[in-house]
């Protein structure tokens, strides 16, 4: 457990944070400049203006109360920011190896990472993912207690975000390290985190679960109706095209066989609110292969637009136009069914 | 004295001086690069000295410590070691004179150097010690030759100070700089027009490595 109750002067406010951390992934998100990076520093012991107290499983990192303020050195915290910041005098093999040349992590991690063509080259030579490869690689050669994610994704092109996705998930399920990944993205976090904290203006505006706090009209972090689920037990059929496939609330869903047959399992897809149909009734002969009933639970109008929730049991936000919802009578408690087009559902790793 | 004895004796006592700082010059340089406040500008304003002070001065000085009335001069010649008017002093008089120079162009090379690889570098559990000579010396190494020779150009052409502290002895101490000031004096300007030569072109080498280091510098760390 991670326990965090710091106070940091900032140019335009103080930070105050105070949480505790339990779950594997913890994401920060906020708008920029609301403290998330000086959050992250903080931790990692690079200012030296923090006040509070930082404790990872009951060993101190700052107290300063006591005294106690550990240099970077000594807090075994792995900090990899957006700038990604590889050493550009060293090939990919010494920036790897700069905290310890232990062979037999080191193969793990190339083969996790992938890092075998990238280990002679230097970073002027690599791409953006590539670098983003290898600073994880050399965060972890130095065994920290701690991973420290700054936007890890928001330098790169969708398609690679999706690829980094996955080698992130691969090391929050192989190393098994907690790590505290910021984010201005609501979708990352739910892709990868099991525990959100919305920073506004260097406060915590909203903490609990990804998908909960996201949402929370108080917090209104996002506005966004993407629907992201973690999916399982994938049953490919390639000669009708498509991969069955489990939510974690037990919804069966159809994805397209030719986007997920080579993905690791398990695997998280993406639908916006925005591609998803509503009906009044029952749809009766429809080309989706993905029909969902459920009560409204939700309903907001606002700007031409209605977004609302809908118990599938998982919670499902659609967006439509205020029209087609006051066509169709929507209220609150009303049953409607959904047609989700497999073909919309996006992999995010 | 022959030219070419008088060029070598020059360039010894300017490479020797130019040795000698460049480990002080590089501490201290480390030290004021992570620190800010009143230590650090008090600091910084000392080393910057004799680079403002007239020579003279910093001969003065330079006398005044090394001088039989002083106490490490007492001491040194109780040791049988007598400094002022010997080819240490010039040593000396280049190296006092020449620090300046080289603690200002090392602060600007390891401040071009990006901090947050520094920074990562700590959190991969490095100390400031290992960091520093791990990542940010290798990416400041062109910008600290600069300051190097830079420092070397004006060991070469100190004057004042080297006057006051190592007198004008042709053979002992007798630089290019004081050779071509006795030569004026003497009426010998012929003489020391060769002599110019031979400055000039050293310096205007020198600058232009120093030059072409300092872009590359820029280069690497934009």
């Amino acid at each position: 457990m991670i326990t965090i109750d710091i106070r940091q002067p900032l140019a335009r406010f103080t930070l105050e944070v105070s949480c505790s951390l339990e779950e594997p992934v913890t994401a920060v998100v906020g708008a920029s400049g609301s403290g998330k990076t000086s959050l992250l520093e903080a931790i990692a012991g690079l200012r030296a203006a923090t006040r509070g107290r930082i404790a990872i499983d009951g060993s101190v990192l700052l107290d300063s109360e006591r005294g106690i303020a550990l240099p970077p050195d000594q807090r075994r915290v792995g900090y990899v920011p957006q700038e990604i910041a590889l050493f550009p005098h060293l090939r990919a093999r010494d920036n790897v190896t700069f905290a310890s040349r232990d062979p037999a992590h080191l193969a793990m991690l190339s083969e996790i990472l992938e890092l075998a063509p990238l280990l002679d080259r230097f970073p002027s030579a690599l791409s953006g993912g590539e670098r983003q490869r290898v600073a994880l690689a050399r965060a972890l050669m130095a065994h920290p207690r701690l991973l420290l994610l700054d936007e890890p994704l928001a330098a790169l092109d969708q398609p690679l975000r999706e690829r980094i996705l996955v080698y992130l998930r691969r090391i929050r399920d192989r190393e098994r390290l907690p790590m505290i990944y910021v984010t201005h993205q609501p979708v990352e976090a739910m892709a990868l985190a099991n525990f959100c904290i919305v920073l506004r203006d260097g406060r915590v505006a909203g903490q609990g679960k990804p998908d909960d706090v996201l949402r929370d009209p108080r917090v209104a972090a996002t506005t966004d109706v993407d629907n992201v689920f973690e999916v399982f037990d994938p049953q490919h059929d390639p000669t009708k095209g498509t991969t069955r496939v489990r939510t974690s609330d037990g919804v069966a869903l159809v994805l397209p066989y030719d986007h997920v047959s080579a993905a690791v399992f398990p695997l998280v897809v993406r639908i916006s609110g925005e591609e998803i149909v509503v009906f009044g009734r029952r749809p009766e002969s429809v080309s989706s292969r993905n029909i969902l009933e459920g009560p409204i639970t939700d309903l907001r109008v606002h700007e031409g637009m209605a977004d609302l929730t809908i118990a599938a049991p998982m919670p499902i936000r659609v967006r439509l136009t205020r029209s087609a919802a006051e066509d169709l009578g929507l209220a609150v408690g009303h049953r409607v069914w959904m047609a989700l087009r497999s073909r919309s559902f996006r992999v995010i790793g | 004295m022959s030219e070419i004895s008088l060029l070598v004796l020059s360039l010894k006592i300017a490479a020797l001086s130019t040795i000698a700082i460049i480990i002080p010059a590089l501490a201290l340089a480390a030290w004021s690069w992570q620190r800010s406040g009143a230590w650090r500008a008090l600091v910084d304003a000392t080393a910057m000295l004799p680079l403002i002070l007239p020579p003279t001065a910093v001969g003065f000085v330079l006398l005044m410590i090394l001088g039989r009335r002083s106490t490490i001069g007492h001491m040194l010649e109780r040791i049988g070691i007598s400094v002022l008017f010997t080819p240490t002093a010039a040593v000396i008089a280049a190296a006092v004179m020449s620090f300046p120079l080289m603690f200002v162009m090392f602060r600007a090379a390891i401040d071009s150097t990006e901090l947050r690889y520094f920074q990562i570098a700590r959190t991969l559990g490095a100390t400031p010690l290992r960091a520093f000579m791990r990542v940010t010396l290798p990416l400041a190494w062109r910008g600290l030759a600069a300051g190097v020779l830079l420092a070397y150009c004006r060991a070469i052409g100190e004057f004042g100070a080297t006057a006051m502290i190592a007198g004008n002895i042709p053979g002992r101490t007798q630089t290019l700089a004081l050779a071509i000031y006795q030569r004026v004096e003497a009426g010998r300007e012929e003489d020391a027009r060769t002599l110019v030569v031979y400055v000039v072109l050293l310096a205007l080498t020198s600058l232009i490595a120093s030059e072409v280091l300092i872009s590359r510098q820029r280069k690497r760390t934009a």
